[in-house]
């Protein structure tokens, strides 16, 4: 009996060595291949985001693939489009996690669509970093297999109103939000800032999300005497609101937050957005690591992809070198939980587009430093100020 | 008084662009009896191409005109006969869900043909500002309200003199009766799309001229349905005419109640005036003889 036992051990311990050295317990992974999976708003106006996002992370996956792959292993990137609608994020993640049977995830459509595919990503258990739109409720509380790169919403808006409010004190000022959680956010860190400083805030409004005539807000803004302007559109909404308080000859000192912080705004804003401010934690592309950026993309990615690029193609490719760095160290035969497990130990990554990235234990958010910055009609540019 | 008239003249500006592409709306309906929900992307892509050739062909005022005028045309035609007279006799509902389908698609399609990216269309004029009265306007603006104007007198000679026009009401009123009088109704459908395609067409060249270029462009179809509800839906020049009044009541709520009032004040005209006109300002009351 103990004999037939034991052949029949050294049988299917055979048949298991057979399938072959290199297949791992976790899907997404084979001898040649490791499936990195995406989900992102590639259609309709948020495509902006998205599109840019998903060439970051091409750019750092073909700089990765070019240097011979993760330990030999290429890297393949699933991409899906949810049109910015969460229904669809959710089965666009089921769907690469479940059919395409990725190892990891990364980036993931807006803050709202993160936050909605939040049970699914904890379900599986999946290696994820989330680099599109940074919110509180991602990291806190910290999910074991969930890491964001960036800086919150809240913070970013803190940051630029304490710079308008030292660089201007005593001034009158006037707020426009959008009536969703983005504009909620806006509104919150405005909001703590105007209760710590005491702001005087003559204007406030609030816009209806797809609003594209901003003619009476504005006119609103001029009556109400606001020296300080905090736009809190997103693109198109904040170039509109420029160009109306131009017909109304007025130029209030302005800021807008980095969802906005594109470079072809400027252009449409023309003299409009000269001087206005802005606050990021990526660099801005008229510096000297914007400009190397561009040039190392510029051989990886298509000419079509290359006119694409915008500030998320910077936090795309910086989650993206964060993610193949963790499972590089991971060795030959990375696994889900070593991979969670380096996520975690990433200390000082240095990605050339932001300040190092850090996590650690029960860390899930790299609180990403923040840089104000002043555009440049001229050159159709924002330049650091500080 | 300023603060009132500035509110007026932006509101008839963005109003006229809405009126634009309410009487697109109209057109169609009152040829074909058919809502067309893909009027807000068509007129997106009528505004696409203008800035195309602006940047491809010449950004000569008439050339980028002519341009995208025939390509609305082509738009309209296209779409007629390879989407909408396949449905001809199908029921109403299946018609208007494959007008949704088509708007999706022509969506989608700005990413796929151009990008995300807004963009302006440059055409060396339109962009200025003139102070009337110390009141700030683009030179956009006005054109848009004197073309709107002068669109609504066409139109009306149109429908009420010209053979085509009288035939199109015609196979409005009963599409057999126009039959046995010799009119063909497919053409007359297709002269409807391609009348449509191009009216909302030039308000979304002024959309683009006055404001910018973006794939949230569709979302004037939005506002411009409303217009042809107030206006009627079988009523061209009440549509213009609704689009004139949303765009006033918009700002007008939005500059004295506050600005998120500004999106609900035209639908709350809209509610009320069709308690009292349930086919709208313009439009005629159905009469169904037993």
């Amino acid at each position: 009996m103990i004999k037939h036992l034991a052949v029949a051990s050294l049988l299917l311990s055979a048949s298991c060595l057979d399938i072959g050295p290199a297949v791992a317990a976790d899907p997404g992974i084979t001898d040649t291949e490791i499936l990195i999976g995406d989900v992102e708003p590639l259609t309709g106006p948020p495509a902006l985001l998205g599109v840019a996002a998903s060439i970051g992370h091409k750019i750092a996956i073909a700089e990765a693939n070019a240097a011979g792959g993760i330990n030999g292993r290429k890297i393949k990137y699933v991409l899906e489009d949810d049109g910015y609608v969460t229904a669809r994020t959710i089965q666009g993640v089921k769907k690469v996690i479940d059919v395409d049977k990725v190892f990891a995830m990364i980036g993931i459509s807006g803050s709202g669509q993160s936050i909605a595919v939040m049970p699914v990503l904890e379900k599986s258990g999946i290696p994820t970093v989330i680099d599109v739109a940074p919110v509180k409720f991602l990291w806190e509380p910290p999910r074991k297999n969930v890491f964001v790169v960036g800086q919150s919403y809240e913070e970013g808006i803190i940051h630029l109103v304490n710079f308008l409010a030292d660089k201007n004190p005593g001034k009158k000022w006037g707020l426009i939000t959008q009536d969703d959680d983005y504009g909620i956010t806006v509104r919150d860190g405005f909001d703590s800032v105007v209760k710590a400083k005491k702001l005087n805030v003559v204007y406030s409004g609030n816009y209806k999300k797809g609003q594209q005539d901003f003619s009476s807000d504005m006119l609103q803004l001029k009556d109400s005497g606001a020296e300080v302007f905090l736009a809190g559109g997103i693109i198109a909404e904040n170039i509109a609101m420029m160009k109306e308080l131009e017909k109304l000859s007025i130029k209030p000192v302005t800021g807008i937050f980095w969802p906005g912080r594109i470079e072809p705004v400027l252009k449409l804003m023309g003299p409009a957005g000269d001087g206005i401010y802005a606050v990021d934690y990526v660099e801005p592309f008229a510096g000297a690591a914007g400009k190397a950026f561009l040039e190392k993309a510029k051989p990886l990615v298509s000419e079509a992809e290359f006119k694409g690029i915008n500030r998320y193609t910077m936090t795309g490719y910086a989650a993206a070198k964060v993610l193949i760095a963790a499972i590089e160290r991971c060795g030959k035969q990375p696994t889900w939980a070593c991979t969670i497990a380096e996520l975690e130990k990433t200390k000082n990554v240095e990605t050339g587009v932001m300040a190092p990235i850090s996590f650690g234990p029960g860390v899930r958010f790299s609180n990403q430093k923040l840089q104000i910055m002043q555009a440049d009609a001229a050159t159709l540019s924002f330049k650091p100020v500080e | 008084m300023q603060y009132l008239l500035q509110l007026l003249i932006s509101g008839l500006a963005i109003g006229a662009i809405y009126g634009l592409i309410a009487m697109g709306f109209a057109v169609i309906y009152k040829s074909t009896g058919l809502v067309n929900f893909a009027q807000g992307e068509m007129t997106m892509i009528t505004a696409y191409i203008a800035w195309t050739i602006s940047t491809t062909v010449s950004g000569n005022v008439f050339v980028v005109a002519v341009g995208a005028i025939l390509a609305a045309v082509v738009l309209g035609l296209v779409i007629e006969r390879l989407v909408m007279r396949p449905m001809l006799g199908e029921p109403v509902f299946a018609t208007v869900m494959v007008t949704i389908g088509l708007a999706v698609i022509l969506r989608s399609a700005i990413n796929f043909i151009w990008d995300a990216y807004p963009h302006g269309l440059e055409l060396g004029m339109g962009r200025g500002i003139v102070h009337l009265g110390g009141i700030g306007v683009r030179t956009g603006q006005l054109a848009v309200i004197a073309t709107l104007l002068l669109l609504l007198v066409a139109i009306w000679a149109f429908f009420r003199y010209s053979k085509v026009g009288v035939a199109m009401r015609a196979v409005a009123a009963d599409d057999r009766t126009a039959l046995l009088m010799g009119i063909s109704a497919t053409r007359v459908h297709a002269l409807a799309w391609a009348a449509s395609s191009v009216i909302a067409g030039i308000g979304g060249v002024f959309f683009a001229l006055s404001y910018d270029l973006s794939p949230a462009m569709f979302q004037l179809g939005l506002k411009a349905f409303p217009a042809t509800i107030l206006g009627g839906l079988d009523a061209v020049l009440g549509s213009g005419l609704g689009g004139l009044l949303i765009g006033i009541t918009e700002n007008l709520a939005g500059g004295y109640l506050g600005s998120g009032m500004k999106e609900v004040a035209g639908f709350a005209m809209i509610i009320v005036v069709l308690m009292v006109r349930p086919f709208g300002i313009f439009g005629e009351r159905d009469i169904e003889r037993v």
